[in-house]
């Protein structure tokens, strides 16, 4: 098999986001860095203020990715400074004390994709493509693991208890590389996106030819109505980011 | 398939708590307060979860209409107190802005770096206990059965209504089976209305919890509030064992002689419908 000259290609990314309804915020984010380091977060809605807290997150993980329990603190400690919690009503009070809830996945591309490095927290899907077939998922890699109640990063310590039986570089990471594939491809994903792919990917037609031919904001947002119209699709915020 | 609703401020569910302040919950609970104190808190605390569910940044989310109807001597009434006493159902940003007050109490918690810190929090009151004369069960779930059916009436997609029945006694106004069954019989596209009991005790006696068949029962009374009950649905029977309780198919939303950690759990299993659409 001849080798892929991946140092030649450019993988300037496709990122595209519907909300769940066009009269409410979108609490996904995205961000990525010149140095290869791309972030996704989908903030949850029931929660104080889930697109801050996915925004913080997002920024912070593509200037350092390197996530660690002090890392966590740092981000939660910025994002306790947006509020002055004592002066808010009892109710806000109450939702920020609880807290914010978003998911993390984090992408480090080096070399080329030679050495590729997926962190993931929550239910925020990464998939490695060769042509249409996939060849690894990750976290999830069944439609019926997508339940509903994922462990998110909360901005309450306590919600974050999970974290601590976990060892951060190995059961919250996976290492990858497009070496050996002909046609690689890597997508990120948030929860909604990731079950209908992985619905999807037993069917006759691929999933992924189906995310490959969508190049535009526009052909994303009307890809997602239609399966969001034919029972396809949870609607909730909806984002792809595409490196084909 | 019932109970899979997308619960939404464009199609909210409702929430409906039946409590019973006969004379009766005046006895005192092992744990040294009256039963009538000891739901009174409970209830103001499942109020505070459920506004708190609701709670952004920007305010607060309908996501559910809520109503209490309290019931004594010869009364059915709103539970609720102030502006909120003229309607049984409100909607949940209605009653986070009329609580009868709201008192400042400690808490500790972890400070995210290995310590603890003790926090001043915020704690909204809507109720206060009252125990007085008789137990007009019959009559309660009457004006619930009026009130659920108007609130279908008007809300045909949604979720169906949920009504937590809290009692420590018999009926003194005649046979509630009947109500109950037509409480039941009441339902949206998506499934027939909820109805859960649970009876209240001291703390004296074995309690049961979930029972499947009237046969796991002692006597008529308990028997006749396992046939008043509804089957648990799967998500909230998931829930429930994720709790510790044993459930099986069948399992009822019905708890007898229920002691004080049971009345807590009841409330936050009952009220615990899918967000299915805002995780």
């Amino acid at each position: 098999m001849r080798p892929t000259d991946l140092r030649s290609k450019s993988r300037l990314p496709l990122a595209f986001s519907v909300p769940k309804r066009e009269d409410q915020d979108n609490e996904d984010s995205f961000q990525r860095s010149a140095k290869g380091v791309y972030a996704l977060s989908d903030g949850a809605s029931v929660s104080f203020d889930s697109a801050s807290w996915a925004r913080i997150l997002v920024r912070r993980y593509t200037r350092n990715p390197e996530f660690t329990r002090e890392w966590l603190s740092a981000a939660i400690a910025e994002f306790r400074k947006l509020y002055d919690r004592d002066s808010l009503p009892w109710m806000q009070q109450a939702s920020f004390d609880k807290g914010s809830f978003a998911s993390l996945l984090g992408i480090r591309i080096a070399d080329g994709g030679r050495a590729i490095q997926v962190l993931s927290v929550g239910d925020s899907l990464a998939v490695l493509c060769d042509g249409d077939r996939i060849t690894a998922t990750f976290p999830l890699s069944s439609a019926a693991e997508f339940t509903g109640s994922p462990q998110l990063i909360c901005t309450n310590p306590m919600q974050n208890a999970f974290l601590d039986k976990m060892d951060f570089s190995y059961d919250l990471v996976a290492d990858w590389t497009f070496r050996g594939l002909e046609q690689p491809a890597l997508l990120c994903m948030t929860d909604a996106l990731g079950h209908w792919l992985l619905s999807q990917r037993d069917r006759n037609s691929s999933p992924i030819s189906v995310l490959r031919r969508l190049r535009t904001p526009g052909a994303f947002a009307r890809f997602v109505q239609e399966e969001r119209a034919a029972g396809r699709m949870k609607r909730d915020d909806t984002t792809l980011i595409a490196l084909w | 398939m019932a109970y899979k609703a997308e619960i939404s401020r464009e199609n909210p569910t409702c929430i409906l708590f039946v409590i019973d302040q006969s004379g009766s919950m005046d006895e005192i609970t092992e744990a040294g307060r009256s039963k009538a104190a000891f739901v009174a808190d409970v209830l103001n605390k499942t109020l505070y979860t459920l506004v708190t569910s609701c709670s952004k940044s920007d305010g607060v989310r309908n996501y559910f209409d809520v109503g209490v109807i309290a019931y004594a001597g010869s009364q059915v009434t709103s539970g609720f107190g102030g502006a909120l006493s003229g309607d049984i159902v409100h909607p949940i940003h209605a009653i986070s802005e009329n609580t009868l007050r709201v008192e400042e109490r400690k808490k500790k918690v972890d400070d995210g770096a290995g310590g603890i810190v003790e926090l001043k929090t915020k704690f909204p009151v809507w109720f206060d206990p009252k125990s007085e004369g008789g137990t007009p069960m019959r009559a309660a779930l009457g004006k619930t059965i009026e009130t659920v059916g108007g609130w279908c009436e008007q809300h045909p997609g949604s979720y169906p209504p949920t009504i937590l029945h809290v009692t420590d006694g018999q009926s003194t106004d005649g046979a509630p089976e009947e109500m109950a069954n037509g409480l039941r019989q009441i339902s949206t596209k998506d499934g027939q209305a909820l109805l859960f009991n649970l009876h209240v005790n001291t703390g004296a006696g074995l309690e049961i919890v979930f029972p499947t068949a009237e046969t796991d029962l002692n006597d008529d009374y308990s028997r006749m509030l396992f046939r008043m009950s509804s089957p648990l649905p799967a998500h909230l029977a998931k829930f429930a064992g994720d709790k510790g309780y044993t459930i099986a198919d069948g399992s009822r939303g019905f708890i007898f002689n229920g002691d004080p950690q049971c009345v807590v759990d009841f409330f936050e299993i009952g009220t615990r419908p899918r967000l299915v659409a805002d995780r």
